[in-house]
């Protein structure tokens, strides 16, 4: 073969192997076309996108990017579930560790989201017992501190917090969230001993006021009933109006504290929702 | 029919727990009945604790019953209720919950108006209003 | 010469291993994707892509399966709009016009099933003459028009369905409802009965007691020359002894309600069972 006929055969070659890597851009430039949609935020077009080009690609090129993107779509659209469902069929397709990886933090902040607390903190146990991830320990604690701060206990958010760093700004903000929580034993118990107290701490004085009032009302009647030797009326008065007064002073007392460590969680999670720069689920 | 971007809050739904005292009436035999209700509410209803496994209330379906009907039918209503209340067995089987776990029992059922019955099985969950 | 071979083998399979050129919105790949859709059962999805088609490569298999779509994601009224699309040449009409008197049901507005089934079935000739006639035969139970005879309405059914159509017959002529007026008098007599009358154990015994007890405790002040005291009671036991007569007789309609509610919830359950008599179709073997 001359020189002449071998370039010849080397530039057909090269022409011929570089059309192939266009033969595929139809897919390519599909799931571009699925990609453009989401930026539009029109999730339910870009999943159905989605959908058409794993349909027509037999080469499962897209399946993990896919269906992570797929997964996405759904929970911008509030369906958690369904997401979970579409990134758990990217994890079990992953190529790579990193991919499992990738795959499995984003099932846990869809848990977090979708306030499963127990399963988030079950996946995050079971990818940090995989030595694969050592290294990702402080990844973690991040996201099981989130998990902590969706079911509402901040202390132990704080603790996964400081984990990561002892100056963590969410290891802050949650120890100042559950240092102004009311503790809802504390306000229960002291309403057992002096009724209204519960109220007072909670920062009901009205209720607290007349609750007193009517407990110390009653059990005046009852106790003079009794000392009088009217034994019925004294039963009568005691557990239909003093008890009744009684009971309702200590659930008014730890319904306030919940009703107001409520108000105080929703601030704090307006917050980290709006105005907290940081990785969020 | 598309769904499209959800407005997802973290926050955790409020239930609707603070009472709202309203004197609006549109008489004076209204206005009155009101006025007794919010001050049994405030001084009563409010501080002894949950007591009654209905929704509405026994006193708010007082209310509503004398606010669909009349004064003595409403009054009826609510005898019959308070007796179903004190009723301790098997409630159950008869009433369908509301989401909070109450009984749902509206005054619309009771009014002896058969049109307005709306019967509903006790293994549904009624929203909450 | 042997390379030009090895160098355009490998080249033409490197084009050909990766995908080859794809035209996702041409109609019948448009139509491919629908059908997957369809049998993935993402109906709406489906129904989407099928819209698109309506335009173009329009038939009217393709209005049935978007009917039939609407449908199963229980939206009637589209499902409706979609087979009364469907022209009386089509192969589909006479399924058609099944599904619509089946979505009419589904709605519950009984009058148009009937109509429909008048203007289509009863007039008309088509295949589906008998499983129309049993849905329209429903209509009765549904409904308050005067039942005709049994022996007209079990008519259409095959053995085993007429035991069972006879059944709900036998309950549609003579309910086993409640008297109002029966419950309100018992309870006028005995404080209570009339709740018991109605299966209302718990509450007829509490109505009992309550009444008897503000009884007893007017009589008994009354007794101790406690007047006052005796007349509250005597007042508040007169409202809990008219509240108890006036509960009894709402209580009677409420269970009628009930027994109505459950007829008819058990003659859904029954028609959802034998899929309103439609046929199933096979669009995706």
């Amino acid at each position: 073969m001359n020189f002449v006929s071998k370039l010849k055969l080397i530039l057909v070659s090269v022409f011929i192997i570089t059309y192939s890597q266009y033969a595929q851009t139809d897919f390519d430039a599909q799931y571009d076309f699925a990609k453009s949609l989401y930026e539009q935020e029109q999730y339910f077009d870009a999943i159905t996108e989605l959908k058409r080009l794993f349909f027509f690609d037999k080469s499962e090129k897209y399946i993990y990017s896919g269906n992570m993107f797929i997964g996405e779509c759904y929970k911008q659209g509030g369906k958690f579930s369904d997401a979970i469902h579409f990134v758990t069929f990217a994890q079990i397709n992953a190529a790579s560790e990193k991919e499992i990886y990738d795959a499995g933090i984003e099932i846990i902040r869809l848990n977090i989201l979708r306030r499963t607390t127990s399963q988030a903190l079950k996946l995050i146990d079971s990818l940090e017992s995989n030595p694969e991830f050592e290294s990702k320990k402080s990844e973690l604690n991040y996201w099981r501190g989130w998990a902590y701060i969706f079911s509402d206990d901040w202390e132990n958010a704080a603790i996964e917090f400081s984990l990561i760093d002892a100056n963590h700004e969410l290891k802050i903000f949650s120890e100042k969230v559950d240092e102004e929580q009311y503790s809802v034993g504390f306000a229960k118990t002291i309403s057992y001993f002096i009724p209204g107290a519960g109220q007072f701490y909670t920062g009901e004085y009205l209720s607290g006021l007349i609750s007193l009032g009517w407990n110390v009302l009653w059990g005046y009647l009852t106790i003079e009933a009794f000392i009088n030797d009217r034994v019925f009326d004294g039963i009568i008065i005691g557990s239909l109006l003093w008890m009744r007064f009684y009971r309702g002073n200590f659930q008014n007392a730890e319904e306030f504290a919940l009703q107001k460590n409520l108000e105080m969680s929703n601030k704090a999670l307006n917050y980290l929702q709006y105005q907290y720069q940081g990785l969020k689920p | 029919m598309k769904w499209e971007k959800a407005d997802f809050r973290y926050e955790q739904p409020v239930e609707q727990t603070r009472r709202e005292y309203s004197f609006e009436a549109g008489s004076t035999g209204e206005f009155l009945i009101k006025s007794i209700a919010n001050a049994y509410w405030f001084f009563i209803s409010d501080v002894d604790g949950d007591n009654c496994p209905f929704r509405p209330s026994c006193s708010t379906f007082f209310i509503e019953s004398v606010a669909e009907t009349n004064i003595p039918q409403g009054t009826l209503m609510f005898f019959d209720r308070f007796t179903r209340d004190m009723n301790v067995v098997k409630k159950h089987k008869h009433y369908p919950r509301v989401s909070s776990g109450y009984y749902y029992d509206p005054p619309d059922l009771y009014t002896l108006n058969e049109n307005q019955i709306e019967y509903i099985p006790p293994s549904v969950i009624v929203e909450d209003e | 010469m042997k390379w030009i071979l090895i160098i355009i083998l490998i080249g033409t399979s490197c084009c050909f291993c990766q995908s080859i050129s794809v035209d996702f919105n041409s109609p019948e790949n448009i139509r491919k994707f629908a059908d997957h859709l369809f049998c993935e059962k993402d109906y709406l999805r489906a129904n989407f892509e099928y819209e698109r088609l309506l335009g173009n490569d329009a038939d009217d298999t393709l209005l049935f399966k978007i009917g039939l779509g609407y449908s199963f994601i229980r939206d009637y009224q589209n499902g409706n709009n979609n087979f009364s699309r469907i022209t009386s040449s089509s192969i589909w009409y006479d399924d058609a016009k099944l599904q619509q008197l089946k979505l009419y049901f589904l709605l519950g507005d009984y009058k148009r099933a009937a109509s429909i089934y008048e203007e289509e079935f009863e007039i008309k000739e088509n295949k589906y003459s008998i499983e129309s006639n049993k849905l329209n035969n429903f209509i009765y139970f549904f409904g308050n028009k005067t039942l005709p005879l049994k022996e007209e309405i079990i008519f259409p059914f095959n053995e085993d369905e007429k035991k069972v159509v006879s059944s709900f017959y036998d309950w549609k002529s003579n309910p086993p409802y409640k008297s109002s007026f029966t419950a309100g008098i018992l309870s006028a007599v005995i404080p209570g009965a009339g709740k018991m009358y109605l299966g209302e154990w718990g509450d007829g015994i509490t109505a009992f007691l309550v009444t008897g007890l503000f009884a007893f405790l007017a009589y008994d002040n009354f007794e101790a020359d406690h007047d006052t005291r005796a007349w509250i009671f005597t007042g508040l036991g007169a409202f809990f002894y008219a509240g108890n007569i006036y509960g009894s007789v709402a209580a009677a309609q409420i269970f009628n309600a009930r027994i109505e509610f459950e007829f008819n919830q058990s003659l859904n359950v029954y028609l959802s069972n034998k899929n309103y008599f439609t046929p199933e179709y096979e669009f995706c073997k």
